[in-house]
């Protein structure tokens, strides 16, 4: 049999309709399996939804223990040691805050006792004597030497 | 994300089939089985954070490469060329006579009675063993297409192939089970 071309929607349709046909058989194949293998089927569903719930509780304890590490929980250490451990960096920090704030003080104080062991200990140089306004003010009677003289 | 009783009754619902039509392709009920499993926990393992209305797509493509994997361990010349290089089916009367099945087919055949239980679980199984005899592609698109209704896209995208390729396959499939079938004198 020749199908023209305007029966071709036709014939679709005929194809279908006897494949449903079909699978309606198939399904009645499908609901009479043994006992056995609808048992084998239950445990593997069983098994399958078990392995889903395990892999939510690992995703959900990945997580926490993500959660928990960013958070420095106390879950994490309950222990005395643990919190004084925990405590460590933040010591560190202080204890280095303390020793840089000593030496920059030592430091500047050095820096002014070395100005003021030069002033002190430098002499006059000899241009000084050349300059006007230094002779005249050695010429000026001072406290001392009056009481020199 | 499915939550679990969503996927334990999609499991539910679909074991049977995909059991039966992993038995069609491997025609052994113990690898039927462990395919099936195997899809199931690979469902359940890799795609549990999936919305439950995208798991019957997820799992008929995880039971159809599970499938294809269990015949690529087997490695076996018989089970690679009976059931995946046979794609020669003729296209010489492929529209014989279905119109005129339609025409004269009765709607009311599939009612049961007392009489005709043994003859239709006979043809029941003659039905199977013709299914099996199908190439493996059109086996796979008939029931795909068909028996678990997918549309002719989702089919396309289960399988790995073009729309025009399943409409192909679901054709020549439908018409080699009515050339057999009527055979051996089995009227659908």
């Amino acid at each position: 049999m020749t199908t023209s071309p305007t029966s071709a929607t036709n014939l679709v349709r005929a194809q279908e309709i006897y494949a449903r046909r079909l699978v309606h058989q198939l399904d009645q194949s499908a609901d009479q399996l043994p006992h056995a293998v609808l048992e084998r089927l239950r445990a593997a569903r069983v098994r399958a939804v078990a392995s889903r719930k395990s892999y939510a509780q690992q995703t959900a304890q990945s997580f926490q223990q993500m959660g928990s590490t960013l958070a420095m929980s106390p879950n994490e250490g309950s222990s005395t040691w643990s919190k004084l451990i925990s405590f460590l960096p933040l010591l560190a920090l202080v204890l280095g805050l303390i020793g840089v704030h000593e030496l920059q003080n030592d430091r500047n104080a050095h820096e002014l006792a070395s100005i003021d062991q030069a002033l002190l200990l430098d002499e006059l140089p000899p241009d000084a004597y050349t300059d006007p306004g230094f002779l005249k003010f050695l010429s000026l009677p001072s406290p001392q030497n009056t009481d020199n003289r | 994300m499915a939550s679990e009783l969503e996927l334990a009754d999609f499991l539910k619902g679909v074991e049977k089939r995909a059991f039966k039509r992993s038995l069609y392709h491997v025609r052994d009920e113990e690898a039927a089985l462990d395919i099936v499993q195997d899809s199931m926990m690979k469902l359940a393992e890799h795609y549990a954070d999936k919305p439950a209305g995208e798991l019957p797509m997820l799992f008929q493509r995880i039971l159809s490469n599970t499938t294809l994997d269990w015949f690529r361990r087997q490695k076996t010349k018989n089970a690679l060329f009976s059931n995946f290089n046979d794609f020669e089916a003729s296209d010489s009367g492929e529209d014989m006579d279905f119109l005129e099945f339609s025409s004269h087919t009765p709607d009311t055949q599939m009612s049961e009675s007392a009489e005709n239980t043994v003859s239709q679980a006979q043809n029941l199984q003659e039905i199977e063993q013709e299914l099996k005899k199908l190439p493996a592609r059109q086996r796979e698109a008939f029931l795909l297409r068909y028996w678990e209704e997918l549309d002719v896209s989702e089919t396309a995208a289960a399988m790995g192939c073009s729309e025009g390729s399943v409409k192909t396959h679901c054709s020549r499939a439908v018409h080699a089970l009515m050339t057999a079938l009527k055979a051996r004198g089995i009227h659908i």
